[in-house]
């Protein structure tokens, strides 16, 4: 009876200290906390590029590790701003263009000039400049580095346009596009559509910019006025809506049923070949390569107007910051600095299938880049060079898009005219901002 | 008998305690948040009723109520009518296969809401699906309710009937179920028919589940969200935009929290609002 009981005294004691020795090692490991819409654990490119980056830092930095919580990516913003006023926010986190205004006038994310950026050489600087480098900057302090940069512009099935003789290259107006929206569209016999030329998505869950923005952007440079008043119902407002309804009711290379439209539906039939030509984000490229074949997703800019080869496309992405009242800044800090790094953009580009972020990341990889499955990459590096705009962050723009895939189905469903749905649509996003 | 109440108060105290904070703290913290100037989703001062008035200085807002009375009320209407009609056959069926019949008809009710509109969504999302097809089958032509406000509305409203007819059903015929049997065959004695049955006896005696069922539907369809959510976004254009689909764009898509809140109260009140006046109209009696 006492052997027994000294075997189990002994038994005790020798998991009390191996519990003991574990808390000692979790409690010397620092784990960061990140929010963003990937997740490490999915299949997606962009998703085992995070995953590679993420084992890669912390192979790199024992005793630190990166814990994703995954969010829905269009509330993961306002849901930040919320944790962030109650003391429960994320060290990391993923803000969308739309709203990146209002998280950095919330006070909620760090200087990264002091966390590493001030400590960077002129070349490291340098490489990093750009358009989206210069919107996280306010008042001389660094408050985010991009990842997953994003074009939106125009996909098409490069089989069916070689099939129909159509060189995307060409596609520089818009006559010309609807051109060959209409030579792509397929029909039965009897009547019945089997593929449409061009495919839009006017819901206003989740919208992309839809082909009225990039018009609008081409005739008149901006969306809104100096204090963030929408200026939809303009002349050029007007005649982008026009030309986007009308590919419904004119041209007839859209479906009505665009109107319902959300934009995993038009991706999801792009892949099914009901539509051949969409407007699309870059970033989802190589989703789509992965599931239907690198062959049979091509990536083109929109046409553009009085001369210009193309429209603007808008440029978005997320902006990465740490949150400043984390108690991980500097290790978040050093994450967000390697994500956006040298080593990590490579990653980004050649398993995610992402624009490369840094200037000297092509040279590095030319046999990737000259693939012409990746010819996507060029495409949407010379749009963001040449004709990309991105959302200002003086102020808040949250609801643009969905306001005039409002207005287009206004126009489409209840026969509004397109300047009256602009009107309402302006007038609307004005009174929701309180402007 | 003091001390008995006591001690009859402290057992139940503990359930009342959780049920107060898992039922009215959420209502009071939204009045609170409500009366706040919600600035980056944190109260940033008190805003009095600043939230309320620009509720009601909106343009669109009776326009939104009235289609939220027109999506409960047929939803509602039309509900009751096909539960009773089935209830009533039900009861008249023999008993295994009214037991087959009631699981087929409780089916709907028990899958998934977001499931079963984006099943719907699915099957009207394509000129060349399943309900294009079947429409052309039967010589309808091209049938897209997602593209017209009349049919989104109609569409929204059959999955509210479709989803919610079995509860309302299994409700209906327990009703039927505790009527005596003596009542009819004293009526059948003294010669009335079967409509005048139904309608003298069956009728006036499901007050009380009748009055339940058109309770706890009013009320789940004035706050769905999944449905008009997923099957029609609120459009085409505002054709589907009901109070709850407000409230939802409101606080997760315009980020004003203190208007969503103020609306979701106001909602709150409403259905509160509703129930008492069924309860007084109906003078039910428990």
């Amino acid at each position: 009876m006492k052997r027994q009981f000294t075997r189990r005294a002994a038994l005790l004691a020798g998991l009390a200290i191996a519990t003991l020795a574990g808390g000692m090692a979790e409690a010397s490991a620092q784990t960061i906390r990140m929010w963003t819409f990937l997740n490490p654990a999915g299949n997606a490119p962009r998703e085992k590029a995070l995953a590679e980056i993420i084992a890669n830092f912390e192979k790199a930095n024992p005793g630190a590790k990166v814990s994703v919580e995954p969010q829905v990516w269009d509330q993961m913003t306002p849901k930040f701003l919320a944790a962030a006023q109650q003391g429960t926010a994320p060290d990391i986190v993923w803000v969308i263009t739309d709203l990146l205004g209002d998280a950095i006038k919330s006070g909620s994310l760090a200087d990264l000039n002091k966390l590493f950026a001030d400590k960077w050489s002129t070349e490291r600087k340098k490489d990093n400049a750009g358009a989206y480098w210069d919107l996280c900057q306010v008042d001389g302090k660094q408050y985010c580095m991009f990842q997953s940069r994003n074009y939106v512009g125009l996909y098409y099935r490069p089989d069916l346009l070689k099939e129909a003789g159509i060189d995307p290259d060409k596609l520089t107006t818009w006559p010309a596009f609807i051109d060959a929206a209409k030579k792509l569209t397929a029909k039965e016999p009897a009547g019945t559509v089997t593929r449409y030329g061009f495919g839009q998505a006017w819901s206003e869950a989740q919208p992309d910019p839809q082909i009225v923005i990039p018009y609008m952007l081409a005739k008149q440079g901006d969306l809104f006025d100096a204090q963030g008043r929408a200026r939809f119902a303009t002349a050029a407002g007007i005649e982008g809506l026009t030309l986007q309804t009308e590919m419904v009711t004119k041209h007839e290379v859209t479906p009505k049923l665009v109107t319902s439209w959300t934009v995993d539906d038009l991706y999801e039939q792009f892949s099914a070949g009901r539509v051949a030509m969409i407007t699309g984000a870059s970033v989802r490229v190589s989703t789509l390569q992965a599931r239907m074949g690198k062959d049979k997703v091509g990536f083109m800019l929109y046409p553009g107007v009085d001369g210009k080869p193309h429209s603007p496309g808008v440029m978005a992405g997320w902006a990465v910051g740490v949150w400043s009242k984390g108690k991980n800044v500097d290790l978040a800090g050093k994450f967000v600095e390697y994500m956006g790094g040298a080593e990590a953009d490579k990653i980004w580009v050649n398993v995610g299938g992402q624009t490369p972020g840094l200037a000297s990341t092509p040279a590095t990889m030319p046999d990737f880049i000259a693939d012409p499955a990746n010819a996507y990459l060029a495409v949407a590096g010379k749009g963001s060079a040449t004709a990309g705009w991105l959302a200002p962050i003086a102020f808040s723009v949250g609801g643009y898009r969905q306001a005039l895939n409002k207005a287009a189905q206004e126009v489409v469903t209840n026969g509004l005219s397109p300047k009256e749905a602009l009107e309402r649509a302006e007038r609307d996003f004005n009174r929701r901002n309180n402007r | 008998m003091r001390s008995s109440n006591v001690s009859a108060y402290s057992y139940i105290a503990p359930a009342f305690a959780l049920l107060g904070l898992v039922l009215f703290a959420p209502v009071f913290y939204g009045g609170w948040y409500s009366l706040q100037d919600i600035r980056y989703g944190a109260p940033m001062g008190f805003a009095g009723f600043k939230n309320f008035a620009r509720l009601l200085d909106e343009p669109d807002m009776g326009a939104t109520l009235l289609r939220t009375f027109i999506h409960t009320g047929f939803s509602v209407v039309i509900t009751i009518a096909i539960a009773l009609g089935l209830a009533v056959w039900i009861d008249h069926l023999a008993p295994r296969f009214a037991f087959l019949v009631q699981i087929i008809v409780i089916v709907p009710w028990i899958i998934s809401t977001v499931v079963a509109a984006l099943l719907f969504r699915w099957v009207f999302l394509n000129d060349i699906g399943l309900a294009a097809w079947a429409a052309r089958a039967l010589g309808f032509g091209s049938f897209q309710p997602l593209t017209s406000p009349a049919g989104a509305m109609s569409l929204l409203i059959a999955i509210s009937v479709w989803k919610r007819v079995g509860y309302a059903v299994i409700i209906l015929l327990a009703g039927l179920k505790s009527i005596p049997d003596d009542y009819n065959e004293a009526a059948r004695i003294d010669g009335a028919n079967g409509w005048q049955i139904f309608r003298r006896i069956t009728l006036p005696l499901l007050k009380t589940p009748l009055l339940l069922v058109a309770i706890v539907l009013t009320l789940s369809n004035i706050n769905t969200v999944e449905t008009p959510l997923v099957t029609t976004g609120g459009g085409p254009g505002d054709a589907t935009r009901i109070l709850a689909i407000d409230v939802y764009e409101r606080a997760f898509v315009n980020f004003d929290l203190g208007g969503a809140t103020a609306m979701a109260l106001l909602m709150f009140a409403g259905n509160i609002i509703l129930v008492v006046a069924y309860v007084r109209f109906t003078k039910w009696k428990a």
